[in-house]
């Protein structure tokens, strides 16, 4: 075979496999589309190394594009990436490339990965890695790698909302950067036993619920205006 | 006659001036931190986070009413008992200073019971001060930054209490606070048995409460053994109540140690004042 002919064969079939991840990635953004706004109450439920948190309920307000809100009685602790970053970053489909990769099966749903690299240098997300199933063009997992927040993996469970793309539980694994306690503000005299010790790539698990759905009903940008 | 003598005592704080000073320096302090709190509280609230933000995000009113109340009682837990120590310090050294010891001495009453009069002046006092501590932090914080759950920082890191049990967490704190400041004034009467002026005692207490906490502050194993017997150690007890789970042994072993210092201490008092020379 002549070296061109191979050549050529390989950017049809490169082509092909990004045609079909595109492809996934668009039946997840046409999913998510049909959602303008919506409202939701959602129940936190943190496990995270140094960090001791009741449960916390919340409501969360959403308006596109990227209007996004948590209004919470209590102190609630979410993560800071793959909320509601992750579909705004799917949405913009000039600002990334997407590549194929293997099949997987997650909690009984059949996915296929698709890695998404985003075209801008400055992007919070160095790369995402996308689990879709092709059967109900729904994300079951994603695992990102962010400049400031490590990794953050993300599994997705659905019931009600499936047609929005809505999840109904999100479990977040989180990275936890060592803990250092600002002396000044912590002035534990009594507290001379061994303090717990930080291991390498401790993970934090942070559990949302989401209940109570109110899809494109609208939502006033009132909402939206810091407090 | 005991009653009569401790209504008479406590005429004597009242009539005096650095009485006031304390209650006066309590409540500016209480309002400056109230002020700053109100003006850049939300970078106070970043360094407790700051460890954290990186990777995860704190919704809700985390600057609110319950946490300034926490940050009021940290901050002046250390000085209150400087101000306590400025009326109490005098009571027993300030008879003699001024030579009413002697006319005192004349009254149908026990040496004994002037001793517990003047203690029981020095509990009221103590506690109008520490009401008062209470009132300004707790209610006039919420009443200016509302209220929330609470974020405590410890050495284990973050801690986050609901709302729900933060009545009996700080009214339980303050009586322990009490307790703490309680045995601060017992042991400035004790110094103030020994001393033939107020300036004395005050800055003993003072000099013993810095000594005891600087030794506890130390990481050194020398000290391990007698920091529990330390009082300054249990003055700090009252933060032991915002912890998850709550510490009931650490608590009790605090309250019965406190205890145990003011009982001894006002023991002292009582000798020393029984068996004090009056007379020349």
């Amino acid at each position: 075979m002549k070296p061109w002919i191979f050549l050529g064969f390989l950017v049809i079939v490169a082509n092909f496999y990004s045609q079909t991840a595109d492809a996934l990635l668009k039946s997840v953004v046409n999913k998510i589309n049909l959602v303008n706004d919506y409202k939701a109450e959602l129940q936190v439920k943190a496990s995270i190394p140094f960090i001791k948190v009741p449960i916390a309920n919340a409501t969360i307000y959403f308006k596109k594009k990227d209007k996004f809100k948590v209004e919470s009685k209590g102190i609630a602790i979410l993560p800071k990436q793959g909320l509601s970053d992750l579909t705004g970053f799917l949405g913009k489909t000039s600002a990334y490339s997407s590549v194929l990769g293997e099949e997987k099966t997650i909690n009984d749903h059949k996915t296929q990965l698709v890695s998404v690299l985003p075209s801008d240098e400055n992007s919070e997300i160095i790369l995402a890695k996308v689990y879709i199933s092709a059967s109900d063009a729904l994300i079951y997992r994603t695992v990102l790698t962010t400049k400031n927040s490590g990794t953050v993996s993300i599994d997705y469970e659905y019931n009600h909302n499936k047609q929005y793309g809505l999840p109904s539980k999100m479990t977040f694994k989180v990275d936890i950067k060592k803990f250092k306690m600002p002396k000044s503000v912590a002035s534990d005299i009594r507290n001379n036993d061994q303090k717990k010790k930080y291991k390498e790539n401790e993970k934090g698990t942070i559990i949302l619920t989401f209940t109570s759905y109110t899809v494109n009903q609208g939502i006033s940008d009132d909402i939206f205006k810091a407090d | 006659m005991l009653r009569k003598n401790t209504y008479n005592e406590l005429l004597k704080i009242a009539t005096k001036i650095r009485s006031y000073i304390g209650i006066g320096a309590l409540t500016l302090l209480i309002l400056i931190v109230l002020f700053a709190m109100k003006a850049d509280g939300k970078s106070y609230v970043g360094f407790v986070t700051a460890s954290f933000e990186q990777t995860l995000s704190f919704n809700g009113k985390i600057l609110n009413g319950n946490l300034i109340a926490f940050i009021i009682l940290q901050m002046l837990i250390v000085h209150v008992p400087l101000l306590i120590a400025l009326v109490t310090g005098d009571l027993i050294s300030g008879e003699e200073a001024t030579g009413t010891v002697r006319m005192l001495a004349t009254k149908p009453i026990s040496r004994t019971g002037i001793v517990l009069s003047k203690w029981f002046a020095a509990t009221i006092y103590t506690l109008i001060m520490t009401l008062w501590l209470g009132f300004l932090s707790l209610f006039v914080a919420k009443w200016m930054f509302g209220t929330g759950d609470l974020i405590v920082l410890n050495s284990e890191g973050l801690l986050v209490l609901p709302e729900s049990e933060l009545a009996w967490r700080f009214g339980l704190s303050l009586m322990i606070a009490f307790l703490a400041l309680w045995t601060v004034a017992t042991l400035s009467m004790a110094f103030s048995a020994f001393a033939k002026n107020s300036v004395g005692p005050i800055v003993s207490t003072m000099s013993v409460i810095i000594l005891f906490t600087i030794i506890g502050t130390l990481d050194v194993s020398v000290f391990d053994s007698i920091k529990p017997f330390m009082f300054t150690t249990h003055m700090a007890a009252w933060r032991s109540v915002f912890e998850d789970p709550f510490p009931t042994s650490t608590i009790v072993e605090s309250v019965v140690v406190l205890m145990l210092h003011i009982l001894v201490l006002l023991g002292i008092t009582l000798y020393r004042f029984n068996k004090k020379d009056i007379t020349s």
